[in-house]
């Protein structure tokens, strides 16, 4: 008797297995998604960023060129009619000199969307859980082996107002306790300007300032912090201000 | 009998399911599926739970232990060849560096600190003498990357890996497929280190009853149980926690411990307590080898320790040991000596 009840029940269990094993299938049978694709584009008071070849102004005066402008986004996910779950585990690494890394898309659900938002930088449990791979790749030049950890957003440079040989460095880290530089970043869309329907894709251009790394609510001057490169609280005023960098500069639905 | 034919059809399906499941994982992280002639990680009787699930993601095979034993003795891991992991862990010596204060690497240059021993890592929640490193994986990334170690970076060390067809069925051996990336590589070495248990010393023999202590080494364990285990705690001879043993500021290295990790005062000339185990072979002592026999570190802490505002609460209490004791403790710490683990032929240099 009781194997008659066990039977159906394996056999149950045997479809879920198969069906769950592929969360995008599953969804794409039972609901109606579209393509939403995020663009990255870094600019410096609004004017594009030139690796290497310009010279930019802060609002100290102090003259400032960026070789290295790279940040971790993590968790892209939408909201509005519904709430859209990218796969929460997805890390973005931005950086602007791979014009690939600019650039994801993920699948939402119908719906129509008002706020986009997102982690800067990477969850405290993936600082913790040993070696990680794809843009979490310790070996993408953003972790510190000295001293376990991801750095969450980079900017490197050359200045005239720089005592450390004209060189700047800002590495900027720490996930846990008072000084974690971690922030949840949510981004207004023009109201109904995110429209999801099954097969369409949308794009959201997404501008980063570099200059409000400098200002807002915390001076950081380049002739006083050259080098921010350990977590603390210098790291943590900076990413008090760079945590307001990202503005939404589009939304387009096809 | 339909009924046990319906049950093996179904039986059927559910390994077929499996495959396919296990197929579809292949493709994307095999180190989580692939399971190659797996091993059994064996906490020794007495010894506690792992405190981080270390193999949970890593699962522990054979061919997994044998990849990254080859790492860890592999000078390509370096940048001139000359430092594998193995220059500065030296079986002979537990897995420390032999008779150094400091360990030697990359273009003559000298590490900032007494290379630990590897004993028991697995029951370890984080590593180095300040605890900066927070998983076995990630361990191997600071000497290889650092300029007065290994001085190397990951980038070229795998790309040295990929062009050596032994790693190329190594890495497919233990993982499923030939990849080879960061990730595989500090996974295996973390099969390789973590399986570094040492529970078969002396002592371990007399607490399963098949030895006995000399009267000598019996009065030694009490002089260290009365002394010494609090922080050096049984089985593992270690707490592993971090605190200010009362050495004074070295102001050459001005090595200010766990302070540089959590920039709180408090944590100001902490260090983590080792273990004691194999505490013979792993002279010279303390996290800068500042000294070399063990009776002269049983003098530190009889006479040398400097009181400070971060001194540990149970080292301001006069420590008093007799002549005699302090011949007998060091009886005791030698019956710490595993031989079938510094000798053990599964960790030695691969052929």
């Amino acid at each position: 008797m009781l194997k008659w009840f066990i039977t159906p029940v394996f056999f149950l269990l045997n479809l879920q297995v198969l069906f769950s094993n592929d969360p995008i299938n599953s969804r794409g049978l039972f609901s109606h998604t579209g393509t939403i694709k995020i663009t990255f584009v870094n600019v410096v008071k609004g004017l594009p960023m030139l690796l290497q070849s310009k010279i930019y102004t802060n609002s100290f005066g102090e003259d400032y060129s960026i070789n290295k402008f790279k940040y971790y986004i993590g968790g892209c996910n939408l909201a509005g009619s519904k709430v859209a779950h990218q796969d929460s585990d997805s890390y973005h690494l931005v950086n602007e000199s791979d014009t690939a890394s600019l650039s994801f898309i993920f699948t939402a659900e119908e719906g129509i969307y008002d706020s986009v938002f997102f982690l800067l930088g990477v969850d405290s449990l993936y600082n913790v859980s040993g070696a990680q791979t794809g843009d979490l790749d310790p070996a993408n030049d953003m972790f510190w082996t000295w001293n376990s950890g991801y750095v969450m957003a980079k900017m490197e440079g050359r200045s005239s107002s720089s005592a450390l040989n004209n060189i700047f460095e800002f590495h900027i880290g720490g996930f846990a306790g008072r000084y974690s530089v971690l922030k949840n970043i949510a981004l207004p869309l023009a109201p109904g300007k995110l429209v999801v329907h099954k097969g369409s894709t949308s794009e959201v251009i997404i501008q980063a300032d570099a200059d409000a790394w400098w200002q807002s609510p915390n001076d950081i001057r380049l002739s006083n912090s050259p080098a921010i490169t350990t977590p603390g609280i210098m790291a943590k005023k900076i990413s008090d201000n760079y945590s307001k960098m990202f503005s939404v500069k589009s939304v387009s639905n096809h | 009998m339909k009924i046990i034919i319906v049950t093996l059809i179904l039986i059927g399906i559910t390994l077929f399911a499996g495959i396919v499941n296990g197929s579809r994982n292949n493709v994307t992280d095999a180190s989580d599926s692939f399971i190659d002639s797996p091993l059994v990680f064996k906490i020794p009787k007495g010894f506690p739970e792992l405190p981080l699930n270390i193999f949970a993601k890593n699962h522990l095979t054979e061919a997994g232990f044998q990849l990254g034993r080859k790492l860890f003795y592999d000078g390509r891991l370096s940048k001139d060849g000359n430092f594998p992991c193995a220059s500065c862990h030296q079986q002979y010596a537990a897995f420390s560096t032999s008779d150094h204060d400091l360990s030697h690497g990359f273009n003559n240059s000298f590490t900032t600190r007494n290379a630990p021993a590897l004993i028991n890592i697995a029951w370890m929640k984080s590593l180095h003498f300040d605890g900066a490193i927070n998983h076995i994986e990630l361990q191997p990334l600071a000497p290889i990357t650092s300029i007065n170690e290994m001085s190397e970076n990951i980038d070229s060390v795998l790309l040295k890996l990929k062009k050596d067809t032994m790693y190329v069925r190594m890495f497919k051996a233990a993982f499923g497929t030939t990849l080879i990336n960061s990730q595989r590589m500090l996974r295996a070495l973390a099969q390789f280190v973590g399986s570094l248990v040492s529970a078969n010393s002396k002592y371990d023999k007399v607490k399963r009853g098949e030895e006995m202590f000399s009267p000598l080494e019996e009065n030694g364990y009490r002089v260290f149980k009365s002394n010494c285990e609090t922080c050096h705690r049984e089985p593992l001879f270690t707490d592993n926690s971090f605190r200010n043993n009362g050495l004074p500021l070295d102001r050459y290295l001005c090595d200010m411990g766990r302070m540089n990790v959590t920039g709180n005062k408090e944590d100001s000339l902490k260090f983590k307590v080792p273990t004691l185990r194999n505490i013979a072979l792993t002279y010279p002592y303390m996290h800068d080898g500042r000294i070399y026999s063990l009776y002269n570190v049983i003098e530190h802490y009889r006479k040398g320790i400097q009181v400070g505002p971060t001194l540990d609460s149970v080292l301001t209490r006069k420590i008093t040991i007799t002549d005699i004791e302090k011949r007998d403790l060091v009886y005791f710490l030698k019956t710490l000596t595993d031989t079938s683990f510094v000798k053990n032929p599964r960790f030695s240099q691969p052929l």
